[in-house]
């Protein structure tokens, strides 16, 4: 007799859980990406609360730390990336040199997917009816991505290419063109050409998620397209702040140092 | 039962999931096998890009004064995971920090953990491991 009215307040109740959790909608009627985001994270919540304990990166082979991945991992549980072989061995070279070519330690822009999908600095999305501008705070990067547009014809290497975007149905597809070769992919080594395109899929799926999928397609060094999936997290009162990578940088000549010092450190 | 196991199951997977940045190789220049654990007064603190480093006077068995450089995460990154520079610890705190030390035996080293002089134990810098490539290289290689 007393469970119809507390049956009654649970459906209510998950039903206005539901709404909250509903993506918001510009006034055109098409989702809404603005907010501040965390890349590769699954965990809602504001950044402290969401990043509470762990430290946020790593490999977690320190034996006191959660299996946390950084953006120099393979990414989790996917298989190799689809270097062609000559490819494939430099991509090894790489890792055995343990990452002291990343182009990010001389403090160049991270490129995509990368930056995308990094969690240790947020990323800000501020979509008007037009365009959609995401500022990343990693570097002080940024793309500038209009809708229903093609890229233009005169587009000049860079490190975030040239982003356009339309939609389908829900979600926005970004394609990207005109790259320098100077990023890594996701994961030490992973290089590629000027050739590189990529499209990238951004789907709100609840008020702290967007679903992200990239397919990386490079004739000159990849057998096939590459796709990565990962998420970004809805991080309230998180503001993106000043990051200024060459102010104190001395990793290059540590390396150069240990090296000189017949500290051997890379793999065999 | 069945809801709490559900949510269990979901923070596994999202504690596993977190990823992270990485600006330069763990693996290069500090070593995993080199554990340290160290406490003394802070002397001095750079709040400095791409990473701030604290120096610590920490005394040996012999009673000599020893100056330690301990790297930590960017001031950014300490600010989000509520650090607050000038206050949370200062110049002539005794502090105890873990980290491990630099491959070439020098007395500098990567910090993971501060104790303050309030015995609260706040993260200061990455896991080991951290941009160094990880446990596997990204491509299959026969």
């Amino acid at each position: 007799m007393t469970c119809a009215p507390l049956a009654a307040a649970l459906v209510a109740g998950v039903f206005a859980a539901a709404l909250a959790a509903q993506p918001p909608r510009t006034p055109d009627g098409k989702p809404d990406l603005t907010g501040v985001w965390q890349g590769g994270s699954t965990q809602p919540g504001p950044w402290a609360e969401a990043n509470a304990g762990l430290g946020v990166g790593g490999t977690g082979r320190d034996p006191n730390a959660p299996v946390v991945a950084s953006s120099n991992d393979r990414p989790a549980g996917r298989e190799g990336a689809p270097y062609q072989d000559w490819a494939a061995q430099k991509v090894l070279e790489a890792f055995n040199r343990r990452g002291i070519d990343d182009p990010t330690g001389r403090c160049l822009p991270a490129g995509i997917p990368r930056s995308v999908m990094l969690g240790l600095f947020p990323q800000q999305f501020v979509q008007t009816p037009t365009q959609l501008v995401i500022l990343y705070e990693y570097m002080s990067a940024f793309r500038v991505i209009p809708f229903g547009t093609s890229h233009p014809d005169d587009m000049l290497p860079s490190y975030m290419g040239n982003s356009v975007a339309h939609w389908d149905g829900d979600t926005l597809v970004v394609d990207i063109a005109g790259f320098n070769d100077k990023t890594w992919l996701a994961g030490t080594g992973t290089f590629h050409s000027d050739a590189l395109h990529i499209v990238e899929r951004y789907t709100r799926v609840s008020k702290d998620r967007i679903d992200y999928e990239v397919t990386m397609e490079d004739p000159n060094v990849l057998t096939k397209p590459w796709v990565l999936r990962s998420s970004l997290m809805l991080r309230e009162g998180t503001r993106l702040q000043e990051y200024v990578c060459a102010e104190n940088n001395l990793d290059l000549d540590r390396y150069e140092q240990l090296l000189r010092n017949g500290v051997d450190f890379t793999r065999n | 039962m069945k809801g709490v196991r559900l949510v269990a199951g979901v923070c596994v997977a999202a504690l596993a999931a977190l990823p992270a940045a990485a600006h330069h190789s763990f693996g290069a220049e500090y070593d995993l096998a080199q554990p340290i654990t160290l406490t003394g007064v802070l002397t001095k603190i750079e709040w400095t890009n791409p990473h701030t480093h604290i120096y610590l006077d920490v005394t040996d068995d012999q009673g000599k004064v020893v100056s330690w450089q301990l790297e930590g995460y960017p001031p950014v990154a300490l600010h989000r995971i509520g650090w607050k520079r000038d206050v949370t610890m200062k110049v002539g705190d005794r502090l105890t920090v873990t980290g491990w030390r630099a491959r070439d035996g020098g007395n500098w080293g990567h910090s993971r953990e501060i104790t303050l002089p309030s015995g609260d134990k706040m993260m200061f810098g990455p896991p080991a491991g951290t941009g160094d490539g990880g446990g596997a290289p990204a491509v299959d290689v026969r």
